[in-house]
């Protein structure tokens, strides 16, 4: 299915001793196809083969992808559970002393018992990530509203794709982060790609998007730095960070002036284009070169290059999605397809670039506070049914929406939330203003944390859970196409580390609450399960199975039944998920970042990730290569603005903002915007660059704003001495 | 069908997936033997890799008084026979391209042997299977040749090891610039 040109049949290479096991990249959401290397007398994964044989990335990886598997056996693993004695110590990684399971459970079940007969059963949250299979997602939003019966539950991905699922719920009435399967992208004439640094973050989308401008079609690349994907496309659009609403209004406004749109399409697929037509008009190239900083020409020229091409692909990532407008810039650019008519066909459409592993699959079933499985509502009563049949409880036992993943942590803070179970996530290195965060969780009276390493967060917790890595248990994840993929398991657990679905189910036996979770004896168990609850709702996975998973090479949702073989292209028949069928041309007044930078700040802060990590860094800081490659984080300024400040290469410098600061190496580029300032997010403590962020939320997707706020640099030195 | 190593510059995104993917090959003791070099960092993310080119007639091996370094039959010019290697560091100055590298604690040589113990079956070295930008390739000769049909530039001149590269090479390299010789779409 889906082999195209770049497919070849390749042999794997036999090791003596070795078998190999058919799977994919723990890390972001290409979920490269990767065998691990198992030593047959030792049963340990010892090593890395290419998978030539996935249709989607046939071999390649990223260095992350390469070395993922030296996380499985690695000295920092936790081998059992941890409990700390002395609240006092809370953020540090020190008072934790090994226990059993049994006494982890039973202080668990006390205190959490304790704390929601005291302040009542919303006292909990749980506070998960979308690293991890389908069926662990599924089972969290049940663990959450089933188990612990609270309705504070939500997920990382509010920090990652919330803002892309929002934009796409608007514009299209669903959200799968990409209309057409990657095997599509090089083969189609233009493609716009906005606040991406693919070569980095998804690198292995790389042969495709320059086979684009192989075969003579462009590239056209907006972001404020000159990434290594900006520094070969046809056309860089160099905004200043949180302006991509202007400029996305400013192409579209071009796109008409200019008669590249499809009335006939408009006409009968859409609503709402002349009220944007009026909307845009005043997006002149002039206007929007002045709020955005890009030269009238270019986007005149990207306009041209957009509209001319016979079939063009819109793609965006976190730089446009991370913004407190962050749903208004994913709609405004989706309505670049919307008013060409490029998309419900082969080689045309919009994408999102996935972020987390299974960033897509993890916000379809239930760990969004006001999600249930399926992309069920809770708010709509009748998808409370169809899910409570399967759980087995009464409607009136559902708990009702709870808040996002930051407006939980405002919670703690107030004391509303007295106990977090924490899991896959790591928020004391990943959530915008860190000051803040790290109260929050210092002032919460009991906090679980389950990872397979101490991660910054853990340190705020009372009991650490061991969790396995990806490799040490199955299940599937949805990839950055909307194709469901099969995770396989390669080795035992080490130590006593046990996946969370198993933790969950045993917890939900001491709380009392077993009846609801017994049956679950397998992943397979909770794959059936979880299928089953999707069945119906419009991210229905039911026809999903393991086995056409494997014959498929994978299953786009939706997938109905057992003859469904999924759907790789999304709106064939010009139908989309809105009531009336059409899709919506969105008419989005523009507004600036929630901080401009003036007089005390005058530069704009923006962060974003390097190749050799991965989110938090909490896994691949610990890689050898990896943190060779990248051992710490770095600010990039131009090197006209670093004379300014009379700051040298590699010089230690103190950046601050009004919520935090921290020291950072002075990287000079001049791949970066004037006015801007980059710094990657990887790190912890007090190298984390979220001690800088704010904290503005989108008003649909409650995504902070990480790509833009207002900063100032001050030499290190000087400060000594004042 | 004989395939070969083929490098297209233009590509390389600076991933350094090939430096991590030559430490995975079974036999290379984890240490890579590639390099990859940013071009002008304070000025922009231009990168290359620099690859043993395994030469017909390599100058490592010529320079070896213990004829340490053999030729395979593939023409993979291999890294230095352990027993033999006496670790006088000939090679790493003959080598016009500053490949094979020098273990001082073991006091031998090291360097690329094109994973010869893939490539002897046909299977594509590590850092080729990896490389997510194409920049590394593993080409038939036909392959090599339709490439080199495609980036002819207007000017007449194929960008390619031969004028500028010492010697005949096993390895093809296509220095930056392919996209010139391109037609647009539209
Ligand atoms: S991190 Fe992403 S691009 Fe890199 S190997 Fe893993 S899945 Fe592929
Ligand atoms: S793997 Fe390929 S793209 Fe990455 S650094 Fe090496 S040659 Fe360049
Ligand atoms: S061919 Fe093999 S030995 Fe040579 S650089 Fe590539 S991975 Fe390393």
């Amino acid at each position: 299915m889906q082999r195209d040109k770049f497919f070849k049949e390749i042999d794997n290479i036999n090791h003596p001793n070795e078998k190999l096991i058919k799977t994919h990249c723990s890390y972001c959401g290409m979920q490269c196809g990767i065998n691990l290397r198992v030593n047959t007398q030792t049963n340990k994964i010892i090593g890395v083969e290419p998978r030539y044989d996935w249709p989607v990335t046939v071999g390649k990886m990223c260095p992350k992808g390469v070395t993922a598997y030296q996380q499985t056996n690695h000295k920092d693993r936790l081998l059992k559970p941890l409990i700390r004695d002395d609240a006092s110590l809370k953020g540090t990684a020190e008072g934790f002393r090994e226990a059993s399971w049994e006494e982890a459970y039973d202080l668990i079940a006390k205190k959490f018992k304790e704390l929601q007969t005291e302040y009542g059963k919303d006292s909990l949250s749980v506070f998960s990530g979308v690293s991890m299979t389908n069926e662990k997602c599924y089972l969290t939003g049940k663990f959450a509203r089933v188990a612990l019966g609270t309705r504070y539950i939500d997920y990382n991905g509010r920090f990652c794709m919330s803002s892309a699922a929002g934009g796409f719920l608007r514009s299209f009435g669903v959200d799968r982060g990409s209309t057409l399967p990657w095997t599509d992208i090089h083969d189609t004439d233009c493609l716009f790609i906005a606040g991406s640094n693919t070569a980095e973050c998804h690198p292995t989308s790389m042969f495709r998007i320059w086979n684009v401008q192989e075969r003579g079609g462009y590239i056209i690349v907006v972001d404020p730095r000159e990434t290594p994907i900006a520094r070969r496309a046809d056309l860089h659009l160099d905004l200043q960070p949180g302006t991509d609403l202007a400029l996305a209004n400013g192409i579209v406004h071009q796109l008409i002036e200019m008669g590249y749109i499809d009335e006939e399409f408009i006409n009968k697929h859409t609503n709402g284009f002349e009220e944007t037509k009026e909307l845009v008009k005043e997006f002149t190239p002039e206007y929007t070169s002045m709020l955005t900083g890009v030269a009238p020409e270019k986007i005149i020229r990207a306009a041209e290059i957009y509209g001319k091409a016979p079939n063009a692909v819109v793609m965006f990532a976190r730089g446009v999605e991370q913004q407190h407008k962050g749903v208004d810039n994913v709609s405004a650019y989706t309505n670049m397809a919307l008013v060409t008519g490029n998309i419900g066909r082969p080689k045309a459409g919009v994408a999102t670039f996935t972020g987390q592993g299974n960033g897509q699959g993890g916000r379809e079933h239930g760990q969004k506070s006001d999600l249930l499985p399926g992309y069920r509502k809770i708010t709509n009563p009748k998808h409370v049914e169809e899910v409570c049949s399967v759980w087995g409880i009464t409607p009136e036992e559902m708990p009702k929406p709870g808040v996002s993943a930051y407006e939980m942590i405002e919670l703690m803070e107030q004391k509303t939330i007295r106990g977090l179970y924490l899991l896959c996530s790591n928020p004391a290195v990943s959530a915008p203003n860190q000051n803040y965060v790290r109260k929050a969780f210092k002032a919460l009276d009991f906090m679980v944390c389950s990872d397979f390493y101490l991660s910054e967060s853990a340190e705020f917790a009372d009991v650490i859970l061991p969790a396995v890595t990806w490799s040490e248990d199955e299940g599937t994840v949805t990839n950055i196409e909307g194709r469901i993929i099969k995770i396989n398991k390669a080795q035992e657990p080490v130590g006593e580390s046990k996946p969370d679905w198993q933790i969950q189910v045993e917890l939900a036996e001491r709380l009392g609450r077993g009846k609801y979770f017994t049956h679950l004896k397998t992943a397979k168990d909770v794959a059936d399960e979880f299928r089953l609850a999707t069945k119906g709702g419009y991210a229905d996975y039911y026809g999903a199975t393991w086995d056409k998973i494997d014959k498929q090479d994978g299953v786009f949702w939706p997938c109905k039944d057992e003859e469904d073989e999924g759907t790789p292209h999304m709106f064939l028949d010009k139908k989309f998920y809105h009531p009336d069928g059409k899709a919506k041309i969105c008419a989005l007044p523009y507004r600036p970042p929630a901080e401009e930078p003036c007089e005390k700040y005058p530069l704009r802060l923006t962060t974003g990730r390097v190749v050799y990590h991965y989110l938090s860094g909490n896994q691949t800081r610990r890689i050898p290569f990896l943190h060779d490659m990248c051992p710490e984080p770095f600010v990039e300024i131009h090197p006209e603005t670093a004379a300014t400040y009379n700051m040298e290469h590699e010089e230690r410098v103190r950046l601050f903002t009004r919520r935090g600061e921290a020291v950072y190496k002075v990287k000079i580029t001049e791949a970066i915007r004037k006015d801007t300032v980059f710094v990657p997010y990887h790190f912890g403590h007090e190298e984390s660059i979220n001690l800088l962020t704010i904290a503005a939320l989108d008003p649909i997707s409650r995504m902070p704003e990480f790509k833009a706020c207002a900063a100032q640099l001050e030499k290190v030195e000087l400060k000594k001495v004042q | 069908m004989k395939k070969r190593l083929y490098l297209e510059l233009e590509n390389c995104i600076g991933c350094r997936s090939c430096l991590a993917a030559c430490t995975q090959c079974g036999g290379h003791e984890e240490r890579n033997r590639n390099y990859v070099y940013d071009v002008n960092p304070l000025v922009n993310r231009q990168t290359m890799p620099l690859m043993c080119l395994h030469c017909e007639n390599p100058a490592c091996a010529r320079s070896c008084p213990a004829q340490a370094i053999q030729i395979h039959e593939t023409g993979a010019v291999l890294s230095a026979l352990v027993e033999k290697c006496i670790g006088c560091q000939n090679c790493t100055i003959a080598c016009p391209y500053g490949i094979p590298k020098f273990d001082q604690e073991q006091n031998i040589m090291y360097k690329c042997d094109l994973c010869i113990d893939r490539t002897k079956d046909g299977i594509p070295p590590m850092c080729a299977s990896v490389c997510p930008s194409n920049t590394l390739q593993w080409l038939t000769d036909e392959e090599i040749e339709n490439k080199k049909k495609q980036f002819n530039l207007d000017n007449g001149k194929w960008v390619t090891s031969m004028p500028y590269l010492e010697g005949e090479t096993n390895v093809k390299v296509n220095l930056p610039g392919i996209l010139q010789g391109i037609t647009k779409l539209f």
